[in-house]
């Protein structure tokens, strides 16, 4: 079979034969930890009152639908905002807005949540980039999500 | 062996000493603890082993506890897999490593300053005041007054570590206190025991925290709970603003002083996470 040489991104992977039911398969109504609207980084507001002091949660648009427990083991507790770093336009403004949340609204932490494909580095890195010019300082966490579900890493930055 | 495991590790070594070197080889150095509280299933557990490395230890220990004996080997509770020894701290504890090196370049220098100490100069007098006064203010009350103040506040106060955390801070107190008491009368014996005390003391005490309840207590603390000690270490250097520089600048002129007067600092470099210059 020849080498896939384009973006990491868009390769297609197939792993439904790997997708068996497993013991930790959720049974019942999982109950949602989404505890604001709207959520997608240019329509929100970072000095919304639910980003006051909160720990909030950057997370790639894809992570959602990666992650079986995404709203129990990250959302939890967090106020969230999507963004998808290869796609998105107007991504001057998302900076501009990451800075916000850590001067105006004073968020406690900020946890950027990225799938492993090299493109979704870049929201770690406009994260960063914001925080190096906010005057405030935050802990800055990210959570790197494998395609299948699985997470690769989990660090302070 | 369950028995074992719910005892204190002073119990288990005095009991069975040949305990003492194992957990020495596989890098748990608990056998001069002054304290020697916790427990070994908690010592175990909090060191984090791979689980293989954790086997055969256990194997060796359960072996001199019941020699010839067929033992089954609990595993102990742990909240992630270990990982390869590459610590990664969060910020606030990062903070406080960070803080551990100062303070070890002060510890590596005492072996420098004592051969040539005359407490009959006031010259002398003076250096050991002022080093006094970098362990008073920089190592307690801006350091130690984090640990204690804040980080232990979000642990349980009967927690053997912390227990054993306290207790050298407080050992380290009274070696000042002695050293102190010296100066005044020109007692140079006695500043050389309580300083060099203090060195072996506080060399340990860092170790441990850097290496083993620090990252122990990463792991135990939510990412909210990370952002909010952050907030607290904050406020703490806003207050004590001047304290990091200019202790920074005690520690580099004596560090000037004594490679004038060509004294080698080899030991400052023995000292972990410490790099010359």
């Amino acid at each position: 079979m020849a080498q896939f040489s384009g973006c990491p991104g868009s390769r297609m992977v197939d792993f439904r034969e790997k997708s068996e039911p497993t013991k930790e398969e959720a049974t019942g109504k999982i109950q949602s930890q989404l505890r604001q609207w709207p959520i997608q980084l240019h329509l929100i507001s970072p000095t919304a009152s639910y980003y006051q002091g909160a720990d909030v949660l950057l997370t790639a648009d894809c992570v959602g639908y990666a992650l079986g427990g995404f709203h129990p083991d990250f959302l939890k507790g967090k106020s969230l905002a999507i963004a998808c770093p290869k796609l998105d336009e107007g991504q001057d403004i998302y900076q501009e807005k990451i800075k916000s949340w850590i001067d105006d609204a004073k968020i406690n932490t900020l946890t950027v949540l990225i799938m492993q494909v090299p493109c979704c580095m870049g929201l770690l890195n406009l994260a960063q980039q914001a925080a190096r010019e906010a005057k405030r300082k935050v802990p800055i966490k990210y959570v790197v999500a494998g395609i299948q579900g699985e997470i690769l890493k989990e660090e302070w930055a | 062996m369950e028995a074992y495991l719910n005892r204190s590790i002073k119990e288990v070594i005095k009991e069975f000493p040949p305990v003492e070197k194992i957990l020495d080889e596989y890098g748990i150095g608990c056998g001069p603890c002054a304290v020697g509280l916790c427990l070994l299933k908690d010592i175990v557990s909090i060191h984090n082993l791979p689980a293989e490395e954790e086997r055969e230890m256990m194997g060796r220990i359960a072996q001199v506890i019941h020699p010839g004996q067929e033992i089954q080997i609990p595993r102990t509770e742990r909240k992630a897999e270990a990982q390869p020894k590459e610590l990664k701290y969060s910020p606030p504890m990062k903070k406080l490593v960070d803080e551990h090196v100062l303070i070890k370049k002060w510890l590596a220098l005492i072996p420098e300053i004592l051969p040539a100490l005359n407490l009959e100069s006031e010259e002398d007098r003076q250096l050991i005041r002022d080093g006094v006064d970098f362990i008073r203010s920089y190592a307690d009350r801006f350091h130690h007054a984090k640990e204690e103040e804040i980080l232990f506040k979000y642990f349980d106060e009967d927690l053997d570590m912390v227990k054993v955390m306290g207790e050298d801070h407080k050992t380290a107190r009274n070696h000042v206190k002695a050293i102190v008491d010296a100066v005044e009368r020109k007692d140079r014996e006695t500043v050389a025991q309580h300083l060099t005390a203090y060195r072996e003391l506080l060399s340990q005490h860092i170790k441990r925290e850097d290496e083993i309840m620090l990252p122990w207590m990463d792991q135990h603390l939510s990412v909210s709970q990370v952002g909010e000690m952050f907030s607290k270490f904050l406020e703490v250097e806003e207050r004590m603003d001047s304290y990091q520089k200019k202790y920074e600048d005690f520690i580099s002129r004596l560090e000037r002083e004594y490679r004038k007067k060509g004294v080698n600092h080899g030991s400052i470099q023995r000292l972990p996470g410490l790099q010359d210059g």
